[in-house]
């Protein structure tokens, strides 16, 4: 075993005629980590990862995949990388099964069985005809086409998209557990909240460059927090005046109703001063979102994202 | 054997599956090639078995021809249609059979790289261990097969009327026929799968398939009007294929030359191509 890290891109650049798709971008993802690449539509995830594949080639710079190059790497390489696109397309009268075996036949051995016990966790039928899967299904068929040859690196575009949350976190079972075993996972989503219980690390992308890369842990320190809560026995006034001065809340929204008076806001980093200052009210009901880390590393870097209205 | 041992006997029999590609491709062709072999066997039938009421010196059919322009007999190649191997080569292979095959080659052709591609199936297969010099040759061969399929059912079919209808053809001019509207369906499948290589895009592919076959018919339509332009048969796949007459005069070494070694051609020029550019989205 090498302690080299199974991808290495180094000033990575693609450029379309006079769009830069990928901005010189240099990442280096360590054997056995579980590496996420968050970003916009059009940020250039998807184009990174098929240069890892070799299916664009670079403008410039270099990229080195488990030690080799993918110009060069050919199926050999690639033998060793699942890949599941982004725009995952399946179409035809086969069925689930007879695609998978046709994928093993080219991408060599698979352990027997292990196709049908990857469907089985994500509850796929593979008797199937591909043509006849919902989105989410034939994204299942796409997740088990990439791990079923247990390849030492799965490059995965947008993994999550189209699962519903519980396949989503069978999913994210299955990448700790690549983790474990030694395999390197290199995921994408538009969104960090998909995929951050999974990932160590993450890239954020905006307009082909690279932001800023962070672990997971220290986005989570200053990560920022919707809070709902609901109050029994008071009034918009009392609650006002005992939240306002809370330094890292924002956007407090107070609305009494029929019932339980409604408090909505957002807190930036730690929590702990809102629950002390709550404690104090009879708390009817309580909702405090999973930290939403991207917005709070976009607001890090000065590039908010685009905000739509939030609906809570 | 142990549970194991059994296990490890399978993997490895998954993993050194020959020409995976070129199997999958016959297999999800299959049905196309059903039907495209009951169209040919339709147009043989419709055809060939009428020769000895609607061919012949004194038949019907002759002299209905002679009331015809001769710039339209001569367009539709019926000059030659009161012998059996001009009437067979008039009607089913520069004629239906053309329209058929060359249809059926250029559709076969897009699909092959083009066609994949842009439905998102080629991007998948080209992650896996497989290298575009070896997708493209894999489905060349399976549009090869196919199409030589089709050659061999004409083939068979015809020398099977060959007696009944009087045609009086020899097996081995009927071959050469066969090999020659072989090779002009090659010469459209694999200008589809050239272009399709070079830009991705099935309409392009199509374009190039279809077009290469008009091209030809056109230009030898003309070629055929007078002596003198004749030469343009010259410049004309469907002339290279045909304006020997080989169900007559036996086969035509230089057209198929020409042929079979544009297909190479354009095959080759499909590798490079494909092995050189970026996949589209």
């Amino acid at each position: 075993m090498t302690t080299q890290p199974a991808i290495e891109l180094r000033a990575l650049s693609k450029r379309y005629g006079s769009t830069t798709a990928l901005d010189a971008i240099d990442l280096t993802v360590d054997t056995g980590a579980v590496f996420g690449m968050i970003g916009p539509n059009g940020s250039g995830k998807t184009t990174t990862m098929r240069l890892l594949l070799d299916l664009i080639r670079p403008s410039s710079g270099s990229a080195t995949v488990l030690g080799r190059d993918p110009r060069t790497g050919g199926p050999a390489l690639r033998r060793h990388i699942g890949y599941l696109p982004g725009e995952l397309r399946l179409e035809g009268r086969v069925t689930g099964r007879a695609l998978l075996t046709h994928y093993a036949r080219i991408s060599g051995p698979i352990v027997p069985g292990g196709m049908q016990e990857l469907a089985d966790r994500l509850g796929l039928d593979l008797d199937r005809r591909v043509r006849t899967l919902s989105k989410g299904n034939k994204q299942k068929l796409g997740i088990v086409q990439a791990f079923m040859h247990r390849p030492r690196l799965l490059v995965l575009d947008e993994p999550t998209s189209g699962l519903d949350p519980i396949v989503q976190r069978e999913f994210l079972t299955m990448v700790k557990e690549a983790s474990a075993n030694g395999q390197t996972v290199f995921l994408s989503s538009h969104v960090l909240s998909e995929i951050q219980q999974a990932a160590h690390a993450v890239a954020i992308l905006r307009s082909g460059k690279i932001v800023s890369v962070n672990s997971v842990e220290k986005l989570r320190l200053t990560a920022t927090r919707h809070v709902r809560a609901g109050f029994s026995g008071t009034t918009a006034e009392a609650l006002r005046a005992s939240l306002a001065g809370i330094p890292n809340l924002s956007r407090l929204d107070v609305v009494d109703g029929a019932g339980p008076t409604e408090v909505t806001a957002k807190i930036e980093g730690d929590i702990d001063a809102f629950v002390k200052a709550i404690s104090r009210f009879t708390v009817a009901d309580l909702a405090v979102e999973e930290p939403d880390l991207e917005e709070s590393v976009l607001t890090l870097y000065g590039a908010a994202p685009e905000e739509a209205p939030r609906v809570d | 054997m142990s549970i194991s041992e059994q296990a490890h006997h399978r993997a490895a029999r998954l993993a050194t599956s020959r020409l995976p590609v070129l199997r999958r491709s016959l297999g999800d062709s299959w049905r196309s090639l059903v039907g495209w072999s009951i169209g040919v066997t339709a147009a043989i039938f419709l055809y060939v078995p009428l020769f000895p009421s609607l061919g012949g010196k004194d038949s019907q059919m002759a002299k209905l021809i002679e009331t015809l322009p001769p710039q339209l007999v001569r367009t539709l190649n019926y000059q030659n249609l009161t012998s059996g191997g001009g009437y067979v080569e008039s009607t089913f292979f520069g004629l239906l059979g053309f329209v058929f095959i060359v249809i059926a080659a250029t559709a076969w052709g897009t699909a092959a790289i083009a066609g994949d591609e842009e439905s998102g199936g080629l991007e998948l297969t080209l992650a896996h261990g497989v290298s575009r010099r070896q997708v493209v040759l894999e489905r060349a061969i399976a549009l090869v097969l196919r199409l030589a399929w089709l050659a061999l059912l004409s083939f068979l079919l015809i020398l099977a009327l060959n007696t009944p209808a009087q045609l009086e053809l020899t097996p081995a001019r009927l071959a050469a026929t066969a090999g020659a509207w072989l090779g002009l369906a090659l010469l459209s499948g694999t200008a589809a799968l050239m272009v399709g290589a070079l830009t991705g895009r099935k309409l392009y592919a199509t374009a190039a398939g279809a077009g290469v076959a008009v091209y030809g018919y056109v230009l030898n339509a003309i070629g055929n009007q007078q002596a003198d332009l004749d030469w343009l048969r010259d410049l004309s796949p469907y002339g290279w294929a045909y304006q020997h007459t080989p169900l007559i005069s036996g086969v035509d070494w230089g057209g198929l030359g020409l042929l079979y070694g544009f297909s190479i051609l354009f095959l080759a020029v499909a590798v490079v191509a494909l092995v050189r550019r970026d996949l589209k989205n």
